[in-house]
Parts: C-alpha cells; sequence; structure tokens
C-alpha cells in the first residue's frame, strides 16, 4: 500500500484524546459501573483518578492543555454528596472561574467540561463521556500552541514599546 | 467640560513630604518601628523610588511628588520586624488582603495613610505629547486638566487621558485601613464624561462585544508568545507570596522555564488562579512588564467575574471570607453537566 492514502486515511480518522479527571468516590465508581454494566462508550478518554474533585488544581488542567490534549473532562460527586462534605463544593468555584478565563482568552469551553456523576450513574457516565468526545470532535484537534517560539527568537518581531 | 476637579483640595506634596517625614521620625524616635517604607526620588524624571529607611537618618531621603505609583506593600513579604508604612487608597487594599490570607500581622504595622489624587500614567502622557516617555519635561496639575511640555510644545489633556486607567476607576482613594493619615483628601480622576469606565465589567463586555473565541486567542496568544518570563509580574505582586513558586518548581516540573507560547498561557492563567480573591487589580503587574502585556485584562476579567459570580471586591472587607475558601450551596453549576 502507498504511504500517502494512508496518511490521509489517518488525518481523516482522527480521534480526539480526552483527558477525565475522576473524583475517586463516585465519578470513578460510575465509570466502573459503565463497563460492568457492559455499556460501550467512546475510548477517546484517559482517566486520571484523583481523591476528590477538591484534588483538581486548575493547573491540572492548563497543563493537559499545555501537552496537547483535545479536550478535558472533570467529574466528581453531585453537590451533598462529597465523601469529605465540602470538596466538590469548593471545587465549583475553582472550576467555573478557570471555565469563564479560559472562554475569556478564546479557548472553546466545550474542550474543557465539568460533570456530576455518582456511583450509580454508569449510563450517564457513557452519556457525559459521548457527548464530549462529540463535542471535541466537532472542534477538531488541540492547535493552541501550534508553531510557537521562543519569545526571544531573533526572527519574531520586536515587542518593544508595542503597549506603549 | 465637567471636570470634578474645582471643589477638590490642591496636592500640595511639599506638605505631605514634611508631615510624612514629622511622623516617620515619631515612630523611630518612640522605637515603635525598625523600618520604615516610603519614597525617595528617582534617577530619572517623573520617577519615585521605594525607600527603605532602616534608621532616622534616612528619613531624609523621603521623597513625595506627584508619581508615587509603586505599591510598597509588596515588600512586607520579605521584611521583617515591626513597620512603618506609606500607603495610598489602592494600596490598603493590597493590605487588607495580605491580612486576609494571614500572611502579615496588623499588629507589626504603623500604617500611614494618602489619599491618592490619581496617578499620572507617562505612556499615555507620552502618547499624547507624541514623544518618547524620557522626552517628558513638565507636567502640572491644573484646574482644567492636565498640562504637558514636551520638546518645546505644550499641550493641556482631560484627565481620563493623563492617569492610570486604574485610577479613572478608583473608589478608594483614601486608604481602607491606616493609623494616621496624612492631610488632604482627594477624588479619583474618575471620567465623569464616561461613566461606564469606571466599571471594569462594563468595559470589559464592550471590549468582548462581537469577538469570536478565535480572534480572542489570536489576540491572547500574541501576548503569551511576547511573555520572556522574566517574573517580574510575580515579584512585583503583593498577592504572590509563596516561598517558593510553583514556576521553580522540579520535581515535578508543571511549567517549563522556556518561554514558549504554552508554558507562557500556563504560566499567566496558573498564577492569576493562585491570585483569585487577593488581587487587587492595583496593577503593578502591567506597570512593570517589560514587554508591555495587558495583564490588568486578565485582573480585571478576574475581578468583574468575582464580582458577578460572588459579590465579591479584593482586599476591602476584612472580614468578608477569600471567595475560594468559602462555598454556597447555590453557587453557579449551570456550567456543569
Amino acid at each position: 500500500m502507498e504511504a500517502k492514502p494512508e496518511m490521509e486515511k489517518k488525518e481523516k480518522s482522527w480521534d480526539p484524546k480526552i483527558l477525565a479527571i475522576l473524583c475517586r468516590w463516585c465519578s470513578y465508581a460510575g465509570a466502573d459501573l459503565t463497563g460492568s454494566s457492559r455499556i460501550s462508550y467512546p475510548p477517546n478518554v484517559r482517566i486520571l483518578r484523583v481523591p476528590c474533585s477538591g484534588r483538581v488544581d486548575p493547573l491540572f488542567i492548563l497543563k493537559a492543555l499545555r501537552l496537547g490534549l483535545d479536550g478535558v473532562l472533570v467529574s466528581g460527586c453531585h453537590p451533598g454528596d462529597c465523601h469529605y462534605t465540602a470538596g466538590n463544593y469548593n471545587a465549583r468555584r475553582k472550576f467555573v472561574i478557570l471555565s469563564r478565563l479560559l472562554e475569556y482568552v478564546g479557548i472553546d469551553p466545550r474542550r474543557v467540561q465539568f460533570s456530576w456523576v455518582s456511583a450509580s450513574e454508569g449510563d450517564k457516565f457513557a452519556k457525559i463521556v459521548s457527548e464530549v468526545a462529540r463535542d471535541v470532535k466537532a472542534l477538531g484537534p488541540n492547535h493552541l500552541f501550534r508553531g510557537e517560539s521562543l519569545a526571544l527568537d531573533p526572527s519574531s518581531p520586536s515587542p518593544s514599546r508595542q503597549n506603549q | 467640560m465637567k471636570m470634578g476637579s474645582q471643589d477638590m483640595p490642591e496636592f500640595t506634596p511639599e506638605k505631605i513630604k514634611e508631615e510624612l517625614t514629622a511622623v516617620a521620625a515619631r515612630l523611630f524616635g518612640e522605637g515603635k518601628v525598625d523600618y520604615f517604607l516610603a519614597y525617595e526620588k528617582g534617577t530619572v524624571p517623573f520617577k519615585t523610588t521605594p525607600l527603605i529607611a532602616r534608621k532616622k537618618e534616612d528619613l531624609q531621603r523621603i521623597w513625595v511628588d506627584d508619581y508615587f505609583v509603586a505599591n510598597l506593600s509588596v515588600y512586607l513579604k520579605e521584611i521583617r520586624g515591626r513597620i512603618g508604612i506609606v500607603i495610598k487608597g489602592c494600596d490598603s487594599r493590597s493590605l487588607v488582603s495580605l491580612l486576609k490570607e494571614e500572611q502579615i500581622k496588623r499588629e507589626d504595622f504603623h500604617i500611614v495613610g494618602i489619599s491618592c489624587p490619581g496617578q499620572f500614567d507617562l505612556r499615555k502622557l507620552a502618547r499624547a505629547a507624541a514623544c518618547d516617555p524620557e522626552e517628558l519635561e513638565e507636567i502640572l496639575r491644573t484646574s482644567s486638566g492636565v498640562l504637558v511640555r514636551a520638546n518645546g510644545r505644550e499641550k493641556t489633556l482631560p484627565r481620563p487621558q493623563a492617569f492610570l486607567d486604574k485610577c479613572l476607576r478608583c473608589r478608594y482613594p483614601k486608604p481602607l485601613i491606616f493609623d494616621t493619615l496624612l492631610s488632604g483628601e482627594y477624588v479619583a480622576p474618575v471620567d465623569l464624561e464616561n461613566p461606564g469606565a469606571a466599571d471594569p465589567a462594563t468595559s470589559l463586555k464592550d471590549e468582548l462585544r462581537g469577538k469570536t473565541l478565535p480572534e480572542r486567542w489570536a489576540f491572547w496568544a500574541e501576548q503569551f508568545d511576547r511573555c520572556i518570563r522574566c517574573y517580574a509580574c510575580r515579584n512585583v505582586c503583593p498577592a504572590c507570596f509563596c516561598p517558593r513558586c510553583i514556576v521553580e518548581e522540579n520535581q515535578p516540573q508543571w511549567v517549563s522555564p522556556l518561554p514558549t507560547r504554552g508554558d507562557n498561557f500556563v504560566f499567566h492563567l496558573m498564577r492569576l488562579m493562585h491570585v483569585t480573591g487577593t488581587c487587587t487589580s492595583c496593577g503593578e503587574c502591567e506597570r512593570i512588564c517589560p514587554m508591555g502585556i495587558p495583564l490588568m485584562k486578565l485582573n480585571e476579567k478576574m475581578a468583574a467575574d468575582l464580582k458577578e459570580l460572588f459579590d465579591f471586591m479584593a482586599g476591602v472587607d476584612l472580614d468578608k471570607p477569600l471567595p475560594l475558601r468559602t462555598y454556597r450551596q447555590e453557587d453557579p453549576n449551570d456550567f456543569i453537566k
């Protein structure tokens, strides 16, 4: 087989790579239930288990985007259900601020999504992953940092006094 | 034109300087402070430099003019001991923030407040006078605005074109906390012709109106591309007080020190998240940035969001909990699936 059609095929069959950060008590157990209930969902997610959605530092999300992940899903216990009483309430404040900031700088909110999934909601987990995968696929690959160069690259335009 | 300056007392630096030196001398004399933070004359015109007075004799160097823009509260994280400090209204918000974050103890400080008449924006003035900031010869507050002389030409500017943007939005020219308040009370040089400009949320909305996400990213990608990661914004920031910054953490290394767009993006947004609720939009980061990155746009977006979502304004209320240290059951939830 020739190389070129192979590459075209590869480009067309691009599938997003999505990081799913799941809380240990609810969403991770929910994802387990999805599997044990034999519900199928898109294989685009890579799951990162955290003790609580309150453990999710906004840095994790920023770094995932920086590393080229096409999308991020953060999921924790429903409000009121947190194993540590209030981890998800605290997390929710961070998330709302971060998601608004990301939108402000021009990152589509569909790239970074949030959900509450309980341990009994295997079907909801499958549905959410499908939605996120569909959204991110529609957005295309994460090219936010494509073509980036060092700021001190002599070939880049002189920045001096630009803002003065 | 409505200027609001008619009823304002004239700002008299000489008098303030005299009063300030007397207060500081008294504090040293009574043995109440080990250090006194004030301003001294800069080495170039229209610049005032921070002064850390260690003994009474250093007080001779105290200087007050129209350009005491630096926020001295940034030094409080490095100097230990009993400290006297001069602050303006906006700097007092940084102090309140530091107290809220339990970084400093109120009893360690003697706060000398200056009611601020607004600080000139030298870049704006130079632009208006069509010269380099170094070529400005004279800047005078007048009853009708601000008079600028450069290269032998004179121009009188309306006040919004002469002051820092943050001053045009200032709600607290008078310090919120102080032990001694120097004489003179001023109103901020608010743009009376254009009251919407006084509200960061309104100006943000104007700025974003009709901008698509790719357009916004194109703008910010260009800003992040220019950052050289000198960390001046972090070092000058009173709200950045971690003894070890995460950008210098190398096991694991969360952010590469290389100034690439991606790592700059992570750095700036992460820094903003770290100062959520502590950043008072004092504008030092933007003022100090050697690459002219408009960091205040990020700070003010954050400030507008905190106001809208949690009815929180940084550094104005000692008793109100920091927004990320508390929660309400009815916090916004509609963005979560």
